[in-house]
């Protein structure tokens, strides 16, 4: 079973979107900012995170810089997500492997996850 | 990488109510994946409203769901909703089903609500859910705080399901709730007594992303259910002021043109006819009428006669109104007075006039509006308005205004009406030595010069046409006056 860790510091949006995984056959572990989310996977080493980009601590971006200079997450797939244009972000972070503009339909974010990680 | 954004912020698409009218004072329709609260006490509407909704995303290829918890029983509703054009039994169960949560929620509280609405969304992939019940749940969670995150985590699901959520609630209108500062829009609905008179009403009180017309807003349910009527100072508030035309049309009373220098009567102008009863206020329409063709079509909006009194009255003055009639030129429009709603009367009046592109309108009288309104000091501006859009849609307007008065020299004008319209006629009877005499005085007539003179008008077999002046002192020289 593959394990996704949800980082969003939105009320609920979070826990919503770890259900309906939950329901999809992942395991989902759920985090409302960057520094909680990783520790969470440092516990868990997530084969995908979907990660807000605008949180309180620590940024969506900053998250998975971090996540990326640490070797134990070599193959764990990054999506990042947020209102703003990609534009925005990618300026100061582009090393994740998918970007889904807010608000996106559940539909589109299980296909984008089965292609991550399939390949 | 995936990059499927413009670098703009993109706009949130529509979902059409399917009710005409709503989407108008919405600006365009609910926005999808919103949660919307209905509001309003029992009987008001709201489950017709939340079920044409549903029935009409069905019809446009969607699917909704309808889920209940302290309400009707499933069967009562549908046996209730299968008298209405609406209802379709094609669109279940695949497309459109009734659930009860209520189960749920009594075992589960509002975790186990939020998870049937979940899987409910999920597995039907509905494009809508209405929520019928929302007091029961609102009574379910321990505290505000908990109601607040319930509709928090509903507001996720809608967005990632792309699903738009009503919650229908009969809690008090006036006073402010929990959930109310959570939803995306409030829709409050009203049924109200004016007197012996009941009348229906929509107020949009609260609706992020968009400026929504403010206000109530009149409400009819029938067997079509339910339709919307924006109130007109609202509905054209941002149109700009129309200016006439240059140029004439004939009255259809060529000794009446005699007396104007333009010819005619201005185009695209509001005349207002005002007289007691007997005076020639109808037929002077109806020979205004009677100069209708296909170049220049004609409605005849009456609240007190209905069509074949009109046709008999005309074929009396020789008019070819059945032939018009006919041949598409001429509508006779009948609404009968007292319980429809003011803006009712002007959206189908708006309706006619757009339908056959009419250039010519008498409406006998307007009285019949002013009984519609059960807010009388709406009536200046909502008259200021329908001449303003009449004017904006090229249309030459007599209207007919009835006096109390059989015999006076004062013109009333009610609701300010000498005020909006462009001309004004005065028709009355004067005692001369025996002899009961009709006169007609031009009091104003916008763009031209006119005989300012009291007019003898006799009425024949020939119809209605000026005979001369009429000599007299000057107590029966008429001065315009507001109604007291």
């Amino acid at each position: 079973m593959k394990t996704i860790l949800v980082v969003d510091d939105e009320l609920g949006s979070a826990e919503v979107l770890g259900l309906i995984l939950e329901e999809e056959g992942f395991r989902a572990f759920c985090a409302v900012n960057g520094q909680l989310a990783l520790a969470q996977a440092r516990d868990v080493v997530p084969d995908l995170v979907i990660v807000d980009y605008m949180m309180p601590l620590m940024n969506g971006a900053e998250f998975a810089r971090e996540l990326r200079a640490d070797p134990a997450f070599e193959r764990t797939r990054i999506i990042l997500n947020s209102g703003l244009p990609e534009s925005v972000i990618r300026d100061q972070f582009d090393g994740y492997d998918a970007f889904l503009r807010k608000p996106f339909k559940v539909e589109v974010l299980l296909a984008l996850i089965r292609q991550l990680l399939e390949n | 990488m995936t990059d499927s954004t413009a670098d703009s912020i993109p706009q949130i698409e529509r979902l059409s109510s399917a009710i005409p009218g709503l989407d108008l004072i919405l600006g365009g329709g609910f926005f999808r994946s919103g949660v919307y609260i209905v509001q309003g006490l029992p009987g008001c509407g709201k489950t017709i409203l939340a079920n044409q909704i549903c029935y009409g995303h069905v019809k446009r290829g969607g699917a909704a769901v309808y889920v209940t918890l302290l309400a009707e029983s499933h069967s009562r509703m549908i046996q209730h909703l299968s008298s209405l054009s609406f209802f379709d039994t094609g669109a279940f169960p695949d497309r459109l089903a009734y659930i009860s949560a209520f189960h749920d929620l009594e075992s589960g509280g509002l975790k186990g609500l939020m998870t049937v609405l979940r899987r409910e969304m999920r597995t039907r992939k509905v494009g809508v859910l209405v929520l019928d019940g929302l007091v029961a749940a609102s009574e379910a969670s321990p505290t505000d705080l908990d109601l607040k995150k319930f509709i928090h985590e509903l507001q996720s699901i809608a967005v990632l399901q792309d699903c738009t959520v009503l919650l229908l609630t009969s809690g008090s209108v006036h006073r402010m709730h929990a959930e109310h500062t959570m939803v995306d829009g409030l829709i409050e609905l009203e049924d109200r007594l004016f007197d012996a008179r009941a009348e229906r009403s929509i107020q949009v009180r609260k609706f992020r992303g968009a400026g929504a017309m403010r206000g109530k807003h009149g409400l009819r349910i029938d067997n079509d259910g339910i339709s919307v009527f924006p109130r007109i100072e609202a509905l054209y508030q941002s149109t700009t002021s129309a200016t006439m035309a240059p140029g004439a049309t004939p009255s259809g009373v060529p000794s009446f043109d005699a007396l104007l220098e333009s010819g005619g009567i201005p185009l695209h102008s509001s005349t207002v006819v005002i007289g007691s009863t007997g005076t020639g206020k109808t037929t002077l329409g109806l020979q205004f009428l009677n100069a209708s063709s296909d170049a220049e079509p004609g409605l005849h909006l009456s609240f007190f006669e209905g069509p074949d009194r009109v046709r008999t009255k005309a074929r009396s003055l020789g008019l070819q109104i059945d032939a018009l009639e006919q041949s598409g030129a001429v509508e006779l429009l009948w609404q009968a007075p007292g319980e429809a709603m003011l803006d009712e009367i002007a959206d189908r009046l708006l309706g006619a006039v757009h339908r056959r592109g009419v250039r010519r309108l008498v409406i006998d009288g307007l009285a019949g509006f002013a009984e519609s309104a059960v807010y009388p000091e709406r009536l200046n501006k909502f008259f200021s308005c329908l001449a303003n859009e009449l004017r904006n849609r090229h249309v030459t307007v007599l209207m007919m205004l009835e006096t109390r008065d059989v015999v006076s020299s004062v013109v009333s004008t009610p609701w300010g009406v000498s005020g909006i319209v462009d001309n004004l006629v005065f028709l009355r009877f004067v005692h001369d030595e025996g002899m009961v005499e009709r006169l007609l005085t031009i009091i104003k007539m916008r763009d031209t010069d006119y005989h300012a003179g009291l007019h003898r008008i006799r009425i024949d077999s020939h119809g209605m046409h000026i005979a001369g002046t009429y000599r007299a002192d000057g107590d029966v020289i008429p001065s315009a006056a507001p109604a007291s």
